[in-house]
């Protein structure tokens, strides 16, 4: 049935990862009757394996929901959004499509730092923000000073939060009649130019590429010619529906709906998050919606196959994946060490570690994963400038001018008693501090200027750690900044690894050299002959170690009865060999290179 | 006449001990004397039952356990057995081995009469504090009365286990070992780098112990001293851990090395024929049972490839100081032989592949990189 503006209400959930934005999600599905308890699985919007099982969502998904009250039947459309700092554009575009936000938190944990970024999020894209406290039948909840931190940032009266457990279901009803309530029609001209919002676009083997998108004015109906304002892709609707939670396909979607359609499109890549959709043609808008960005990399990381024979097979599983997800770029590289293999682009640690988790489940290639670095803008002394997205490809110290790294800003929130220990990290991380409030007595609010590269490694479990897992980091990347940067190289045997190669700040250089030198020197195991371990700023070598060639490697007795069993074990060590990495003459099995390049700073 | 180690051996094994030592993981049980008549009758009936080989034998190898453990009647007549089954070449090497308190006059003698020319003794170690770490329990003055009581019933083929790089040892004390097997006179000298095996008592203690862990750099010594010491005596290394005075090699053994063929009887043996591997049963009693029943007491069996062949070739034959025929171990990586050459590890003179004493110590990282 058609829905008339005024009875439409679009809204998201803002939520820290484990406060419940799922299972409120689940409970909207059953009180608003679209999915009964027998159909009822836990995160049922969540349609990702990885999604489920660390309960995160990754991509966004709209669900329409039908509920009736004693003042007619609403329209809701919940767009649930990604909920993590690597995905902070996409929700930007997810929160452009709504009116309205509930902020879930955790009544026992409290406010997180990725909450808080979002909930700024929604209050930069103008949304009515309805808090609700969940979880409230922990024995450790503690609902009125949670409200009372709420309060501090949002302002409002304590007694007016919603209180509700999304695990039993209690509240959930009052949470969408507050919805009806407070959250504000959409509005829009449906005979203007067609404009239409993507805020997400996923690949499906069977379809194509799926567009979900809020109509902002106009109309879209099947068998429209469509044109992306960005990208340029122009195609015809075939299939335009909604989720309801099932896909049902509709004739027509009009100003403030939410929905999907289906257009022969190839990769996400031609319907890229943030981009509009307009009609071809002469009813095409003039200009499209405000706030389009393309997807910008900031994190890198050299990703080779561990069986050089599985390099085509990772080239086809990196196109499968970027049709899936037009944030993630690669291309191809050689490494000495490595072989050949792709250097990879991605928006955050968190999306390289889905991608690497998608590579192994999905597609069953085994992989060495460099470690992650961020881009350098280098500027040459001949007055040229370079993007450097690999260390090893930093140019001679004596070319360079100057090198911009990019930073961050970073938000921190923590409970106060850990403030001095969070202080302390982001001062060793090159960190300026721009702001510290006192949201309450207990919770504080840090925000510090960091280089990227600084939290690219480790930096959020140090965080974790020092603050016995209660302080929370977003970050949004900033202006990039001039700094004193070194390449530092490894040498095995006196020949670079350039899979070692690291970009650091000169007064950790030889901190950083020392320490691989350490790890390295217990990895690699002792070779036929001695095998320096050097670390180096362009010739200087700033650290050193050997590994003493092995003396002895004999089986004592081999005699009639082991050679079955020592015949299998040499097939075995042949086969081991292959997946030795060589560099000059040293070998390295593979797990050495994986762990040398894992392991974290000390 | 063939050459030692050219004619095909038969290996019997023994899986009884008086006590289990520490380090072994060989098949070998030291409770079950109960079983040891019941397993005699089955190893002669498996003898005896073997009607597969017309061959000329060259040698024959009664390893263990101890099977010198066993009565000497019973010892006798397994040797009997043997000689009435199949035949032998004239000049065919008999071993037996022996740990040094079995060796009881009247052991030797039932030996030498059942036609034994050559033992070897268990001795390890004549350091009792490392015969304690190793968890052996003999006097090592026992070892020159069995050498004694041996010689006097006029086997004349002896030699002598060692175990070297046991934590504990020190340079001198390991020259000392030598020094008294020297002294023994014995034509034969094997002489093992202590070897940590999985599922072992010793495995256990190192485990909770890691000082009892042995040292790779100290073993290499000991290694370089044994073929000091030894050579200035006139014995030569002819196998990594064999040393022999001239013309007394172990020709069972180098059958072994050379790729040759051997017949297997008893709990756990291994035999090789042509290009069959097959292994008995380790258990005894079930051994016994499926004998009994005119069961082959098969474990499993295996038809090797030819690449297979070549990797077993390469891991016996170059343990060899006379080395492999390159064409047996063929096809080598050129580069990689040419490394191994260039870097004084290996030489690769007329057809033959041997180790340079420099190679000898790390022979298992050439074998691998030539596999």
């Amino acid at each position: 049935m058609a829905y008339s503006l005024h009875r439409i209400r679009n809204f998201a959930i803002i939520a820290h990862v484990d406060h419940g934005k799922s299972t409120l999600a689940d409970r909207m599905l059953q009180v608003t009757e679209l999915v009964d308890a027998r159909q009822m699985r836990d995160q049922y919007l969540d349609k990702m394996d990885i999604e489920r099982e660390r309960g995160i969502t990754i991509k966004a998904q709209a669900v329409r929901m039908p509920f009736k009250t004693p003042q007619g039947e609403y329209l809701l459309n919940l767009i649930d959004t990604p909920g993590h700092v690597d995905f902070s554009y996409e929700v930007s575009r997810a929160m452009n499509a709504c009116e309205g936000a509930i902020l879930l938190v955790d009544a026992a944990q409290g406010m997180e730092a990725q909450t808080i970024a979002n909930l700024y999020l929604a209050v930069d894209a103008g949304l009515e923000v309805i808090p609700v406290l969940n979880k409230i039948d922990l024995p450790a909840a503690r609902p009125e000073a949670v409200a009372e931190e709420i309060c501090a940032l949002l302002g409002g009266d304590p007694g007016d939060i919603l209180q509700v457990s999304a695990k039993t279901g209690v509240g959930v009803p009052q949470v969408l009649d507050r919805i009806v309530e407070r959250v504000p029609p959409p509005g829009g001209d449906p005979d203007a130019p067609t404009r239409a919002l993507i805020f997400d676009s996923i690949f499906d083997a069977y379809r194509g590429v799926i567009v979900y998108a809020r109509v902002m004015q106009g109309r879209l109906r099947p068998g429209d010619r469509i044109r992306m304002m960005a990208t340029g892709f122009e195609g015809v609707i075939d299939e335009l529906g909604v989720t309801s939670p099932e896909a049902i396909p509709i004739d027509e979607l009009g100003p403030g709906e939410v929905g999907y359609l289906t257009a022969a499109i190839k990769g996400v890549g031609e319907a890229k998050v943030g981009d509009t959709i307009t009609l071809a043609g002469k009813h095409a808008a003039p200009a499209p919606l405000p706030g389009y960005r393309e997807p910008t990399p900031m994190v890198f990381s050299g990703l080779y196959p561990v069986d050089s024979a599985d390099f085509p097979d990772l080239r086809d599983a990196l196109d499968k994946l970027q049709l899936n997800d037009a944030s993630f770029t690669f291309e191809p590289e050689t490494s000495v060490a490595l072989g050949f293999g792709f250097r990879a682009g991605f928006l955050g640690l968190l999306h390289m570690e889905i991608i690497g988790e998608r590579l192994d489940r999905e597609f069953n290639i085994p992989l060495v994963t460099t470690a992650p670095n961020v881009a350098y803008g280098v500027e040459l002394q001949d007055g040229s400038r370079q993007r450097v997205s690999n260390p090893a490809d930093l140019p001679d110290p004596s070319r360079i001018e100057a090198i911009n790294e990019p930073t961050v800003d970073a938000m921190i929130y923590t409970p106060s008693e850990y403030v001095g220990a969070v202080m302390q990290l982001c001062e060793k991380r090159r960190g300026t501090m721009l702001k510290m409030d006192y949201l309450t007595e207990e919770r504080v609010e840090l925000r510090y200027n960091l280089p990227l590269a600084e939290i690219v490694f480790d930096f959020f479990d140090r965080l974790k750690s020092s603050t016995r897992g209660y302080a929370s980091l977003d970050y949004d990347p900033a202006e990039s900044q001039t700094a004193d940067l070194v390449k530092v190289d490894v040498l095995l045997n006196g020949e670079a690894v350039d899979a070692f190669s690291s970009i650091v700040h000169r007064d950790k250089a030889y901190e950083y050299g020392k320490s691989m030198v350490g790890k390295l020197k217990e990895l690699i195991p002792r070779q036929m002959f001695d095998v320096p371990i050097q670390a180096a700023i362009g010739s200087k070598i700033i650290s050193r170690e050997t590994v003493k060639a092995r003396r002895k490697d004999v089986l004592a007795k081999c005699y009639g009865g082991d050679v079955s069993r020592k015949r299998k074990l040499l097939e075995k060590q042949k086969e081991g060999k292959k997946k030795m990495k060589s560099v000059g003459t040293v070998e390295i099995p593979q797990e050495a290179f994986v762990a040398a390049l894992s392991l974290g700073e000390d | 006449m063939s050459l030692p180690g050219d004619a095909p051996g038969v290996y019997v094994h023994i899986p009884f001990c008086l006590k289990r030592c520490d380090y072994c993981d060989f098949t070998t049980f030291a409770d079950r004397d109960e079983a040891i008549p019941g397993y005699v009758d089955a190893l002669c009936r498996h003898i005896e039952g073997d009607d597969s080989s017309a061959a000329l034998f060259g040698s024959v190898f009664v390893g263990g356990g101890t099977p010198t453990y066993l009565p000497p009647a019973d010892l006798t007549s397994i040797i009997e057995t043997l000689k009435v089954n199949f035949s032998f070449t004239r000049d065919a090497e008999w071993t037996v081995e022996a740990n040094p308190e079995t060796v009881t006059a009247e052991m030797a003698e039932a030996l030498a009469g059942a036609g034994v020319n050559r033992v070897s003794l268990g001795a390890q170690s004549f350091d009792e504090r490392i015969l304690t770490t190793l968890g052996r329990w003999h006097d090592p003055a026992s070892v020159k009365t069995a050498v004694d009581r041996l010689r006097q019933a006029g086997i004349r083929g002896l030699s002598l286990d060692l175990i070297y790089g046991t934590p504990g040892e020190t340079d001198a004390s390991w020259r000392r070992s030598l020094d008294r097997t020297l002294e023994l006179g014995v034509d034969h000298l094997s002489a093992y780098a202590l070897t940590v095996e999985p599922n072992t008592p010793y495995a256990a203690r190192v485990r909770a112990q890691p000082a009892l862990a042995p040292d790779d750099d100290v073993q290499a010594s000991r290694m370089a001293i044994a073929d000091t010491v030894l050579s200035a005596h006139d014995m030569t290394r002819y196998e990594i851990s064999n040393w022999a005075a001239p013309g007394h090699q172990c020709a069972h053994n180098l059958t072994y090395w050379r790729g040759g063929d051997w017949l297997a009887f008893g709990a756990g043996a291994h035999g090789c024929w042509g290009d069959r591997r097959y292994w008995m049963v380790r258990d005894p009693a079930r051994y016994a049972r499926m004998v009994a029943d005119g069961a082959e007491p098969l474990a499993g069996q295996e038809v090797i490839s030819t690449e297979q062949r070549r990797l077993e070739r390469l891991m016996m034959g170059l343990r060899l100081t006379e080395g492999v025929d390159r064409s047996d171990i063929e096809p080598l990586d050129d580069a990689v032989l040419d490394r191994l050459t260039d870097g004084g590890l290996l030489q690769d003179d007329d057809g033959r592949v041997t180790l340079t004493p420099a190679g000898r110590p790390v022979a298992g990282a050439v074998i691998r990189q030539l596999a």
